[in-house]
């Protein structure tokens, strides 16, 4: 008897969410990549951001010397895999990891040998990171002071943005910060002189630390890019820490000078760690270290920080998941009851529920309708909301099948959707024409436009947008002229 | 052949019949075009929704009324 | 009335009915999950002996082999940040723990270095050392034990269990990251059969069927075993026998680094023909036509009056 493996055998062809990443990869030159791809560190990097059946083909072709024969290639491939391999294919080829003829198939000799050079070692590019000697005179930073910087800058920043709405002065981030937060459509200063939080804002505030995390290094890239900084060495900055290990501290000898100027930057976001600013050294936080991988990059989202135990040296322990524990639990009369002293998490909590007691580890409200209004006209959705239960469920919960209580869960949809009960949109009804064939033949042309919004053949008319509407009256007028 | 500009409201029904109760008060239907699309006068759209707001607030009932 | 009609609308906007869209983020989530790999090598000095003799048509010996398994190890780490690894080495008459992701093994981690990644430089010297050191510890005996095999596997499964059942009450669905999915057992073999040992390893395919564990299985030098393909076989993993040994970086990691949930679009080679011949209880022996006990099913190579068991 073959075992059961753990998924159905049913043919559904799995689509990978591809990292945020790679669409911005994918826009850069050949040649920008082919520099970035010059380092083992940034092509171990890509390799692990991208799917897993992308991988696989890399990994099947990094220790051919020749091109393989497309038709070779795709007699591994499974009928029902077929979409899903075409598609890995098209990532690979649009990374230029893969250069892709009509009958070879072979990776970027740059990238190849790189992806080897980082699985085998050696070689003397440095790009994960020149070591500092053991300091013995000051004691370098231990993991959980590192995480505890990490945690810190980044509620900051976090905290910063879900009571800007408030009337609150919590402790701003800096300048640089403030600045990638307004240009990345977080925050603006649209009502007066300080920042308020916008709609995206507060559906980031949702998301994963992961996603928010990579959601602001896209912006900075993106600013780099502004900045006439070399995205080459801002990349491989960013992907040399992802590999780096935590714990440790790395020379800052070796940085270019782009480089160097980051270090600022992220020391902000809380990515690295630095003893002072002129510091010859520094020490990538967890935020960096997992930058390429889904364990959480932060040790916990509660404050109460201590119960965190280190995990040795981090990079080898296994990734500990269940340091991240869910605090909420719901029940079916919506109420919600939050195990947290954490600030930042009652805030966002109070985005969405009302505030009935606190307690010095327990926050209970509700959800209800007003609330849920008035986060769903904040621009967050009722999805949002119920992931955000969902993956912040206490433990406890998680016994529950389904998680949540399905009412509560519909609820929250119904009312997203009592919002949109009326649907406008604005243009012409034409109507009164004089035959049916009359009526057919401008409904055909209008439909051609694709500017019909409504039509009905018995009451003989239907309704345009208004854009479509000069083209369908100069139809009209020129039928009419000619007739 | 005639075309007339407007707003093209799609609701549900039930909607439908709240917004022409509002129209025998204060008219800005234009043609009534199905069980689920109106068309009213352009300049009339951010009253009705106004309205139709007050409207369905009146009949919602929360738990925290108490 | 009305709540009734929004919830239709909810149902028909949301296109697919809620229970799909789970099932379909469970596969793709599953795809996406750390794989833990144990990886078990046969290191039976004799056998390796052979294996590196020049009469052999691709003369392999035990440190291109290493070189080659370290390369695979890397790339199965690479993979994936969660990825987790455990190498065991069947040793003469024993089996030793000779790499596990989860716990430190020895105590000089290995200084960093600007052009490798630590992780990897990990596995490689810790790998390396452990063998060495097993090596140095078999003294010169007249006769080499046989190698404990069937040892390492139960090792493995041990292993497997432990972290695909963490003691932790919480009692974590299957949400919970650190559970793994799809366990792999990858067995390196090179010494032949020992049909003393078939008992055992039939009770440990039936526990890796329970454990859902899948057993890949290479056989580097030496004849066929018909025991290996059989575990391979009723555990839906795939046994491949190398025959071009020049190349075995390659067949290792187009054959047995995916996991199986990538195995369903990128196919793996399988061998068609498996040996399914038992080993008799009274003398172990390897048998085509046995006695069958029909109280118990225990194999006998002749007829017995009285069951033995």
């Amino acid at each position: 008897m073959p075992v059961q493996s753990l998924q159905n055998t049913d043919v559904i062809v799995p689509q990978h969410t591809p990292h945020p990443l790679l669409p911005f990869l994918q826009s850069q030159s050949q040649t920008t990549l082919t520099r970035l791809y010059q380092r083992p560190s940034s092509c171990l990097s890509v390799f692990r951001l991208l799917g897993p059946i992308e991988r696989q083909l890399i990994m099947n072709l990094l220790w051919l010397e020749s091109a393989l024969s497309v038709a070779t290639i795709s007699a591994w491939v499974l009928p029902e895999g077929k979409d899903a391999y075409d598609s890995a294919l098209a990532v690979m080829t649009g990374l230029h990891i893969a250069q892709n003829s009509a009958v070879k198939l072979a990776l970027n000799s740059t990238f190849k040998s790189s992806l080897r050079q980082a699985i085998t070692g050696g070689g003397s590019t440095g790009s994960f990171g020149v070591p500092t000697d053991k300091d013995g005179k000051r004691q370098s930073a231990n993991i959980e002071n590192l995480d505890a910087y990490a945690l810190e800058r980044w509620e900051t920043i976090l905290h910063y943005m879900v009571s800007s709405g408030q009337g609150q002065n919590p402790t701003k981030p800096s300048q640089g910060v403030l600045y990638l937060l307004q240009r990345s459509g977080l925050m603006n200063n649209a009502h007066g002189p300080a920042l308020q939080i916008t709609s995206s804002g507060f559906q980031f505030l949702l998301h994963s630390p992961h996603d928010q995390l990579w959601n602001l290094l896209l912006q900075y890239l993106h600013m780099a890019e502004e900045r006439q900084m070399d995205l080459v060495e801002v990349l491989s900055f960013l992907f040399m820490l992802s590999t780096m290990d935590l714990g440790r501290e790395y020379s800052t000898e070796p940085l270019s000078e782009t480089q160097k100027a980051m270090l600022e930057d992220l020391r902000d976001y809380g990515l690295v760690w630095q003893r002072k600013t002129s510091s010859k050294r520094f020490s990538p936080t967890r935020l960096a270290t997992t930058l390429t991988s889904s364990s959480p990059p932060l040790p916990s989202s509660h404050s109460t920080g201590g119960s965190h135990t280190a995990d040795g040296t981090g990079a080898v322990a296994l990734s500990s998941g269940a340091a991240q524990q869910g605090f909420i639990v719901l029940e079916t009369n919506y109420r919600i009851y939050a195990y947290t002293d954490n600030p930042l998490q009652t805030a966002v909590l109070n985005l969405f529920i009302t505030m009935k007691y606190r307690f010095p580890n327990l926050v209970v409200g509700m959800l209800t309708r007003e609330s849920v209004r008035k986060a769903l006209g904040n621009g967050i959705s009722a999805d949002q909301i119920i992931s955000y239960l969902t993956t912040h469920a206490h433990p406890q919960m998680r016994k529950n099948n389904p998680l949540l209580p399905v009412t509560v869960q519909d609820q929250i949809r119904l009312w997203e959707l009592e919002r949109n009960r009326l649907k406008s949109a604005e243009g012409y009804l034409y109507k009164d024409f004089a035959s049916q064939a009359d009526y057919e033949y401008v409904l055909a042309y209008a439909k051609q436009l694709d500017v019909v919004l409504w039509e009905n053949a018995g009451k003989r008319c239907f309704f345009g947008t208004l854009e479509g509407h000069a083209n369908v009256r100069g139809f009209i007028e020129r039928r009419t002229g000619s007739v | 052949m005639r075309a007339i500009k407007g707003v093209l409201l799609t609701c549900d029904s039930a909607v439908k019949q709240i917004l022409l109760t509002m129209n025998e008060k204060d008219p800005f239907v234009i043609e009534d075009l199905d069980d689920y699309h109106l068309v009213i006068k352009a300049d009339e759209e951010y009253r009705v929704r106004r309205e139709l707001e007050a409207e369905l607030e009146k009949n919602t009932y929360s738990l925290e009324t108490n | 009335m009305i709540t009734a009609y929004l919830l239709w609308l909810y149902r028909s906007s949301t296109s697919h009915a809620p229970n799909w869209t789970k099932y379909l983020t469970c596969i793709i989530s599953a795809m996406e999950k750390a794989s833990h790999l144990s990886v078990i090598v046969d290191l039976s000095p004799t056998q390796w002996h052979l294996s590196a003799q020049t009469s052999n048509q691709y003369p392999l010996s035990i440190e291109t082999f290493l070189s080659q398994l370290l390369a695979f190890l890397n790339a199965h780490i690479a993979s994936k940040h969660e990825n987790s690894l455990v190498v065991f080495g069947a040793f003469p008459g024993k089996s030793v723990l000779l790499y596990s992701s989860t716990e430190l093994l020895s105590d000089d981690v290995p200084s960093l270095d600007a052009n490798s990644y630590l992780p990897f430089k990990l596995v490689d010297s810790t790998v390396v050392q452990r063998i060495m050191n097993e090596f140095d510890a078999i003294g010169e005996l007249d006769e080499e034990p046989s190698c404990a095999l069937v040892g390492a596997v139960t090792k493995a499964l041990c292993y497997i269990n432990r972290i695909t059942h963490p003691s932790s009450t919480t009692a974590g669905v299957a949400e919970d990251p650190s559970i793994v999915h799809d366990p792999r057992i990858l067995i390196l073999s090179v010494s032949p059969d020992l049909s003393s040992s078939y008992i055992p390893i039939m009770n440990a395919i039936f526990s890796a069927q329970k454990l859902k564990v899948t057993i890949d299985v290479c056989k580097v030098y030496g004849p066929d075993t018909v025991f290996l393909q059989q575990a391979a076989h009723l555990t839906n993993g795939s046994y491949i026998y190398l025959e071009r040994r020049d190349a075995l970086l390659q067949y290792l990691i187009m054959s047995f680094l995916s996991p199986t949930s990538i195995r369903k679009i990128l196919a793996v080679p399988k061998q068609d023909k498996i040996d399914f011949r038992a080993a008799c209880f009274c003398h172990k022996n390897i048998v085509d036509i046995g006695f069958v006990c029909s109280v118990c099913l225990s194999i006998f190579c002749q007829p017995l009056p009285v069951c033995s068991t």
